[in-house]
């Protein structure tokens, strides 16, 4: 029996499968990029080797820092408005019980399982300033000058708002599960001891609720990092580089600018990037659990 | 247990949180139900005043030219085809490292595991280029490989690890008694272990179509023609061909977010049990 | 031969009748005659062509910029293919049509890749097509072939290197201020001969509520086009060789170039354009004019199909007239200098498995009976071609005015400035004009970005 557990062409046959897709396709792909990110390669014709130059040209690109900004602005968008409204809502949620419960539960969750796609074309139309869902609303309000949420200075404002929107019922569902989670036990008690509400909630469900918090956090900066897809249909990156992030300016780099060495140096950047950081959080987590 | 709960929430107490749960059920619905209304409005009540617009004439014509002239059908195909090719290959494979992995014994399996998981810290799109060339010297471009390669790599780390985590709590009697009767591993794990995993194999399947359903980067720079294209693209392509025509560009929104829409309402417990494990374990 | 010859006459007429329906709108008697005149033409040229086919099934995988495939140049592309698997029925066509940008992104993707589709869209400018000639993607064509084409002079120059022909240009662009004659009349405007009445207009539209003038601010080129016509308006004849030489030099000392941009920002402090123009795409800014919220639109002739387009609001459609960029004060131009280029245009892909049967599809596209025909006869665009032989009396007023406007013309820009230089030239040019418009840059910024591109 010993001997089955063992067997080597066994384990062999049951890793193979993991181990070739992680292989070609992840770990393949990333040493090639690695490859291109010391050329000036521009995607077609000859390329020649320039060593470090494009991660010289890239700690000085301004953009690349707005990239950064903005995932930063994004992280602290979804942990300071997203998660604190998200954890509420899932709290009191859970007061409701029944069919209601229910109800608004399924509700909340519904931007997420609609395509981005979707989104962010809807999202253009609601922000439109000549015949936008949002103009409609402030002219209805009284309100009579002019607004372009995607204009610059407030397109990343209009960004973050979509994101935090369309993400809202994800955080809200996990929060609810760490809730329901809670053994209601606590709360008899602290009922019994005659605590309000507020302080119910501040020594007993946030502190239990951590370890869900601290995945979320994590899960937040790093979706952060990644976000490509709503941003790119809703402004690709304008107006200038405003709302660029990582993503979406390695493939503007690629192929609109024919700079791929380029491009792919700012996707080697870009995976170092999310790898630090969640190992850094990771790490700072451990450490204040200890 | 819940006749406790709701003695503690007294009746205004309840009516206030109804209230607020109310309003930010129409912050998440009312872009939705905006998009739903000018639908089926014409396009030039777009350019009225009203928030909301009580269509002159239904204009069912809209989703009529959005199901004929987009190619809706095909790219649902497709997308429900791709998309269920990935899960399934995530799942078998994951559960097979899985079980390598937490239940036989060698050397380098904590080394493999950690390589398997990190898989989950790499953004997709920053293979989105390299990845470009490998499949067109593959000629692997505008076929179904060419999404259902990274989709399935990009997902399988969350799988593993949820698959992985899941297995570690079954009891090995159970397999320990097959092994006597003489199954050998392959047995053991599509014959003990799949039916055990039925929580664990909802999760991540809920998971890799949540990811993947709606990608669309990969898709676009990887495919040229129809054949494999997805659902996202009824509504890339449409509003190029009906730039001025914005009411069907709205009916061809509603039309491609309704099967994804229609799938959660059905499975709406299913689904929300699924997200919430996987989320709170990933 | 005979099912063939049927098949080939049906389709014709199929055409035909697809063809009356777009243009229908304009004048109606008599169009059943030209209509008639037409099927026969193409009909026995159908006939002639048919036993001329090759053996063996052939694939040509098209790459165009033209995703609407039922209403203005995208039609017209798509009718030519039909009509041409009609004739030749060995063939297969396979279409994949993105917008403008996307198509660029996705062009350079495929330039990267080894997989090129056979015939693509191609633009005959520098900016575009310097890059990709060397790098040895496109097939060479023999000039010989289209001189019974029509194209009038220089129209191929784009899209020649070195003496070598890469491709053909599809039209005639003209840029100019599209205008709603009613929104006219009512604010008591009149077409502005001026650039001091052309703003004087926006401030009456602006009283009325309407946006003067919809511009399409996302795309970018359209605000770089608008600063070439400006510039063309200060500096007078020589506008188009001293572009050249501020962009070969990096020297934007030439005095007409802080006036330009000087006018430029009063126009945008002035509101000519919609708020938020500088994200507002094409397809916003043209509904925008189409649905009677602005007073002006400025775009290239190739829109002038609105004036047929059955989506569009018939007061609206009939309404529309033309104008070219005013003179301005102190300038040297004169408002028959016009912006005017063969831009936009289709070439063979170097590498491409059916080359020749590509090569034959192109040439057959661009027989002047075919793509200019039918363009004009449409009211879609003017090609690059002579289609004066075309002209058929119903043209619409739209139409007429563009070709008053390019036969009146003194003097023409050629190729844009943003188009002149290198791929990072048009990119640095498009985002510095865009930032200095909303006031991110100051015009030294500007001239300083221009000559840094071209280095």
């Amino acid at each position: 029996m010993h001997n089955l557990y063992s067997n080597k062409k066994v384990i062999f046959s049951l890793m193979a499968p993991g181990l070739i897709v992680f292989v070609t396709a992840i770990l393949a792909p990333i040493i090639l990029s690695t490859y291109y990110g010391f050329t000036n390669f521009s995607g077609i014709g000859a390329s020649s080797f320039i060593g470090l130059e494009n991660y010289k040209t890239l700690i000085h690109d301004s953009v690349f820092w707005t990239a950064l900004r903005n995932s930063l602005l994004l992280s602290i968008g979804f942990i300071c408005i997203q998660h604190p409204l998200a954890m509420l809502t899932a709290v009191k949620l859970d007061k409701l019980q029944g069919k209601t419960e229910g109800l608004f539960r399924c509700i909340f969750f519904i931007p997420n399982v609609i395509s981005v796609a979707v989104i962010a074309y809807l999202w253009k139309f609601i922000y439109n300033p000549s015949f936008g869902l949002i103009t409609k609303v402030l002219r209805a309000l009284g309100y009579t000058g002019q607004l372009n949420p995607l204009g610059a200075g407030n397109a990343i404002w209009a960004v973050l708002l979509v994101l935090i929107w369309h993400g809202f019922g994800w955080g809200m569902l996990i929060y609810y599960t760490g809730v329901k989670n809670i053994d209601p036990v606590m709360y008899e008690a602290a009922a019994i001891d005659g605590a309000s509400g507020s302080k119910t909630f501040f020594y007993i469900t946030l502190p239990l609720m951590k370890p869900v918090i601290q995945v979320n956090v994590t899960m937040a900066v790093i979706s952060a990092l990644k976000q490509m897809e709503t941003v790119y249909l809703l402004t690709a990156g304008g107006p200038g580089n405003e709302t660029q992030f990582m993503a979406s300016y390695l493939y503007k780099q690629a192929f609109q600018s024919y700079k791929y060495g380029y491009g792919n140096a700012i996707s080697v950047a870009f995976i170092a990037i999310c790898l630090v950081s969640t190992v850094a959080l990771n790490r700072l987590f451990a450490e204040r659990g200890e | 247990m819940a006749k406790i709960k709701a003695a503690v929430i007294n009746k205004p107490g309840r009516i206030i949180t109804i209230a607020v749960m109310t309003l930010v059920a129409v912050i998440q619905m009312f872009p939705l139900i905006w998009l739903l209304d000018f639908s089926l409005c014409n396009s030039n009540e777009m350019f009225t005043s009203g928030i909301l617009v009580l269509p002159q004439k239904i204009q069912w014509n809209n989703y009529y030219l959005a199901f004929t002239n987009g190619n809706f059908l095909h790219y649902l195909r497709n997308s429900l085809l791709i998309n269920t090719l990935a899960v399934i290959m995530v799942l078998i494979i994951s559960i097979m490292a899985a079980f390598a992995c937490g239940r036989m014994e060698w050397k380098l399996k904590k080394v493999a595991s950690i390589l398997m998981v990190m898989g989950m810290m790499i953004p997709i799109h920053a293979t989105l280029l390299p990845n470009y060339v490998i499949y067109d010297r593959l000629r692997l471009t505008d076929t179904i490989w060419a999404l259902l390669i990274p989709y399935v790599a990009f997902s399988l780390p969350q799988g593993f690890f949820l698959t992985s985590s899941f297995m570690s709590s079954i009891p090995k009697e159970l397999e320990e008694a097959a092994l006597i009767d003489g199954c050998g591993i392959y047995r053991i794990v599509a014959i003990i272990i799949f039916p055990l995993m039925k929580a664990s194999i909802v999760t991540v399947s809920i998971m890799t179509y949540l990811n993947n359903w709606n990608e669309f980067m990969l898709a676009t720079t990887y495919l040229s023609s129809k054949r494999w294209k997805t659902l996202p693209f009824c509504i890339l392509e449409f509003t190029g061909q009906y730039s001025s025509n914005y009411a069907v560009q709205f009916a061809v929104m509603t039309l491609s977010a309704a099967p994804a829409l229609i799938i959660y309402i059905i499975l709406n417990k299913h689904i929300t049990k699924g997200v919430a494990m996987g989320a709170v374990k990933g | 031969m005979k099912k063939r010859h049927i098949g080939a006459l049906l389709c014709t007429a199929m055409i035909a009748a697809v063809l009356a329906g777009c243009s229908g709108s304009g004048k109606q008697e008599g169009a059943a005659g030209s209509d008639g005149k037409q099927t026969q033409a193409a009909a026995t040229e159908a006939a002639t062509a048919a036993p001329e086919k090759a053996g063996g099934d052939v694939t040509i995988k098209v790459f165009s910029n033209l995703p609407d495939r039922t209403s203005g140049q995208g039609l017209i592309e798509q009718m030519l293919f039909d009509q041409y698997r009609k004739e030749n029925p060995n063939v297969k066509i396979e279409i994949e049509a993105l917008d403008d940008e996307s198509y660029k992104t996705k062009f350079k993707a495929y330039a990267s890749g080894s997989d090129m589709p056979d015939l693509v869209s191609a633009w005959g400018q520098p900016s575009f097509l310097d890059e990709v000639i060397d790098a040895g993607l496109l097939a060479e064509l023999n000039p010989s072939d289209y001189k019974d084409y029509g194209f009038i002079n220089g129209a191929l120059d784009g899209f020649s290197k070195n003496g070598k022909l890469y491709g053909l240009a599809r039209n005639t662009d003209v840029m100019s201020f599209y205008y709603n004659k009613a929104l006219f009349e009512q604010n008591g405007v009149t077409v502005p001969k001026t650039y001091d009445e052309l703003l004087a207009a926006v401030e009456k539209f602006k009283a009325a509520g309407l946006i003067p003038v919809s511009m399409d601010g996302s795309d970018k080129w359209p605000l770089s086009i608008y600063i070439t016509s400006l510039f063309q308006q200060f500096d007078g004849a020589t506008a188009s060789a001293d572009m050249q030489a501020s962009i070969k030099d990096g020297d934007y000392t030439n005095e007409a170039w802080p006036k330009v941009l000087d006018l430029y920002k009063k126009t945008v402090d002035a509101g000519m354009f919609q708020t938020g123009f500088e994200t507002t795409d094409y397809a916003t800014s043209m509904n925008l004019f189409t649905n009677g919220q602005s007073a002006m639109y400025y775009m290239g002739s190739w829109e002038m199909s609105m004036a047929t387009n059955e989506n569009i609001p018939e007061d609206i459609r009939k309404n529309i007239g033309v104008f070219s960029m005013p003179s301005v004060t102190g300038g040297k131009g004169t408002i028959t200098d016009i912006t005017a280029w063969n831009g936009g245009g289709h070439a063979v892909t170097a590498n491409s498995p059916v080359k020749e049967e590509a090569i034959k599809l192109l040439n057959y596209m661009y027989l002047p009976e075919n793509w200019s025909k039918l363009c004009w006869e449409n009211g879609v665009c003017m090609s690059a071609q002579d289609f004066s032989k075309y002209l058929t009396g119903k043209e619409t007023s739209l139409q007429l005015e563009f070709v008053d406007m390019v036969n009146n013309s003194t003097n023409i820009s050629g190729t844009t400035f943003n188009d002149r230089g290198t791929n990072a030239f048009k990119t640095a040019c498009e985002d510095s004009f865009v930032e200095f418009a909303i006031g991110k840059l100051t015009p030294d910024d500007v001239f300083n970005k221009l000559a840094a591109a071209m280095k």
